[in-house]
């Protein structure tokens, strides 16, 4: 007769304190299971001058490049979509206002922290599929790599 | 604080290449040629109506065997029990096991658990041997709550349930942190011990949202009961029949089938655009641009309602076109929908196993070495630690696109078929053709748009 309300109860005992547990879980610092790239910073004299190069150019060693503008809270491009072979490197012109960090979502992931003016990182994607590269500084999706 | 590393999305790298526009193009074509093929050479009288017998066999009786049952049951709470590990744990680490055993394992799993095993959610799940043991503890009766479970609710609360979980793996920006899925799944253990004390077991049955996907998947498995309950062996479609329209249903398969249509949607760049600016640059010289500004700077919230129009559509959409006939006698046109909504079952599967395939296999082996360091430390506690994962998916796209717009074909078929021989049971004789017309249009509807979405939109 009793043993229903009892169950009620510790049922409900135990659910508070699960939910309990769950929200004091405590904020843990976060380590990254893949590899971070800083990206290079482009000086004045060693930036090649001359033709501004359309986005997504390949160079002679078969490279693409794209250029990549940072404003404070913006990004161009904004979720372009950028055909890559198997190995082929890929090039990011970036020109930032302020300093940030971008993922790039291969496997393993790959992150690039750039600072703020002008800086290059390479990225070679080693396995087909669609890789997203965002920025983490901004929460968007600037670039998606279809790797064939 | 800003966190050093938030991921857009859940787990994982890569993502499979869009499939190429001629595999597309076959497979919708060859579904719309399948669909018309079914209505109109098809058999003529209901096979699968009213339930056959199946298959029975002595040997069988051994799987409800209380020895069997108990030791699923033990294997549930120590899987369960190891979880947990990692999960309460373990440090809030890329490769913390927690989130791949949650998303991938678990959620994606279920698939195909259920349709080669049956009804494996409720034949493990820890939270239903809680309640048992808990039962057995205060000395009550597991099917005896304090209420009875008011049956007009059907699988209305696992279609909610369904979306709380869709919500955070697909929506949350939490999601790939381990505090937002211990509070998820806390909520979920609260709901079922919770509801199990006040309803009973059936509880679970009609509002857990694992154990009610488990147990319509395992309608395409080949285990069934007979009329007596006990374990039978069925053909996939015949089993499919069995499954038992409740309220609810249409909503636990649109959510199912709208989420995994959203996910699909949401890894498109078309919406990443819309979603993260290209909506408040419309909206800018719109008249009605003060009525929806709350939503333009909105990410989460843009995707939150994408993803419930997403269930929506579905839901609605399969509702007007399974009223769209005429009825006789005693079946009510309101009820079909949810008596003919296990047939949306096999298209749910097709598109699943497109989407979700590599994702699973890789992920999956990822999770399984990940398993064997659950704290992260360096430990190899199961041997699997140096495992090496396997991409010959990924490696071979043109087998995988192949595999994915097959299996959505297949289901489609499959479900225009159960559909089919649901339909000649229900409709009037002289309405037969024409009143599957709206269902069929509907389906194909369905696969083309499943295509399309994986072929890139």
């Amino acid at each position: 007769m009793s043993s229903r309300p009892l169950r009620i109860v510790s049922t409900g005992l135990a659910a508070g304190a699960l939910l309990l547990s769950a929200a004091c879980g405590s904020a843990e610092t976060e380590k990254s299971g893949g590899t971070e790239v800083q990206a290079t910073p482009v000086t004045p004299s060693t930036s090649e001058t001359g033709s501004p190069s359309p986005s997504a150019t390949p160079d002679d060693s078969g490279a693409k490049t794209v250029e990549v503008h940072f404003t404070e809270d913006s990004v161009e491009p904004l979720g372009k979509v950028v055909k890559l072979d198997v190995g082929q490197k890929l090039v990011l012109d970036i020109d930032a206002e302020v300093p940030g960090e971008m993922h790039v979502h291969s496997t393993p992931e790959q992150e690039i922290a750039y600072p703020a003016g002008e800086s290059q990182a390479e990225i070679v994607i080693d396995r087909p599929g669609v890789v997203e590269v965002e920025s983490h500084t901004l929460d968007k999706l600037v670039l998606q790599l279809e790797v064939r | 604080m800003i966190p050093l590393f938030v991921p857009l999305h859940g787990l994982g790298g890569g993502k499979d290449l869009p499939i190429p526009a001629p595999l597309a193009i076959a497979g919708g074509t060859a579904a719309l040629i399948v669909s018309f093929c079914v209505l109109i050479l098809a058999w003529r009288r209901p096979r699968y109506e009213p339930a056959g017998p199946g298959l029975r066999r002595r040997w069988l009786d051994r799987f409800d065997s209380d020895g069997f049952r108990w030791t699923l049951r033990l294997l549930g709470l120590v899987a369960a029990g190891y979880a947990a590990i990692p999960l309460l744990w373990g440090d809030d680490v890329r490769i913390n096991p927690a989130l791949g055993v949650f998303y991938v394992l678990v959620w994606v799993g279920i698939v195909p658990a259920s349709l080669l095993f049956g009804r494996v959610v409720a034949a493990v799940s820890p939270l239903r041997t809680i309640n048992l043991l808990l039962v057995r503890v205060t000395g009550g009766e597991p099917e005896k709550g304090v209420l009875r479970y008011p049956e007009r609710w059907g699988y209305w609360p696992a279609a909610i349930g369904l979306f709380a979980f869709v919500w955070q793996e697909l929506v949350n920006p939490d999601q790939t942190y381990l505090d937002s899925v211990r509070l998820w799944l806390a909520g979920y253990a609260a709901a079922m011990l919770i509801g199990s004390a006040v309803f009973g077991d059936v509880w679970f049955e009609r509002a857990d949202p694992f154990e009610v996907y488990s147990n319509l998947l395992a309608k395409l498995s080949p285990w069934g009961r007979d009329q007596h309950g006990r374990l039978v062996v069925r053909t996939p479609l015949a089993n499919l029949a069995t499954t038992v329209p409740r309220p609810g249903l249409v909503a636990v398969v649109a959510v199912l089938f709208g989420s995994t249509a959203f996910d699909s949607y949401r890894d498109t760049a078309r919406w990443a655009r819309f979603s993260q600016g290209g909506f408040a640059s419309w909206l800018e010289d719109k008249p009605f641009r003060g009525a929806l500004a709350w939503l333009a700077g909105d990410t989460v919230l843009v995707n939150a309602l994408a993803l419930l129009l997403f269930c929506l559509v579905i839901g609605v959409s399969f509702t007007v076109a399974a009223r769209l006939t005429a009825v006789e006698g005693d079946v009510r046109r309101r009820d079909l929908p949810n008596r003919l909504a296990h047939s949306v079952i096999p298209i749910i599967v097709g598109y699943m196993t497109a989407h979700y395939l590599s994702y699973f296999v890789e992920q999956g082996q990822i999770t399984i070495t990940q398993l064997s360091d659950p704290l992260t430390r360096g430990d190899d506690w199961l041997g699997t630690g140096d495992w090496s994962v396997n991409i010959w998916l990924t490696l071979h796209p043109t087998v995988l696109a192949s595999i994915k717009v097959l299996a959505v074909v297949l289901g489609h078929v499959l479900g225009v078929i159960a559909a089919h021989d649901r339909a000649l049971t229900l409709l009037p004789r002289r309405h037969q053709v024409v009143g599957q017309l709206g269902l069929l249009v509907i389906m194909v509807a369905y696969t083309a748009t499943g295509l399309y979405l994986l072929f890139g939109g």
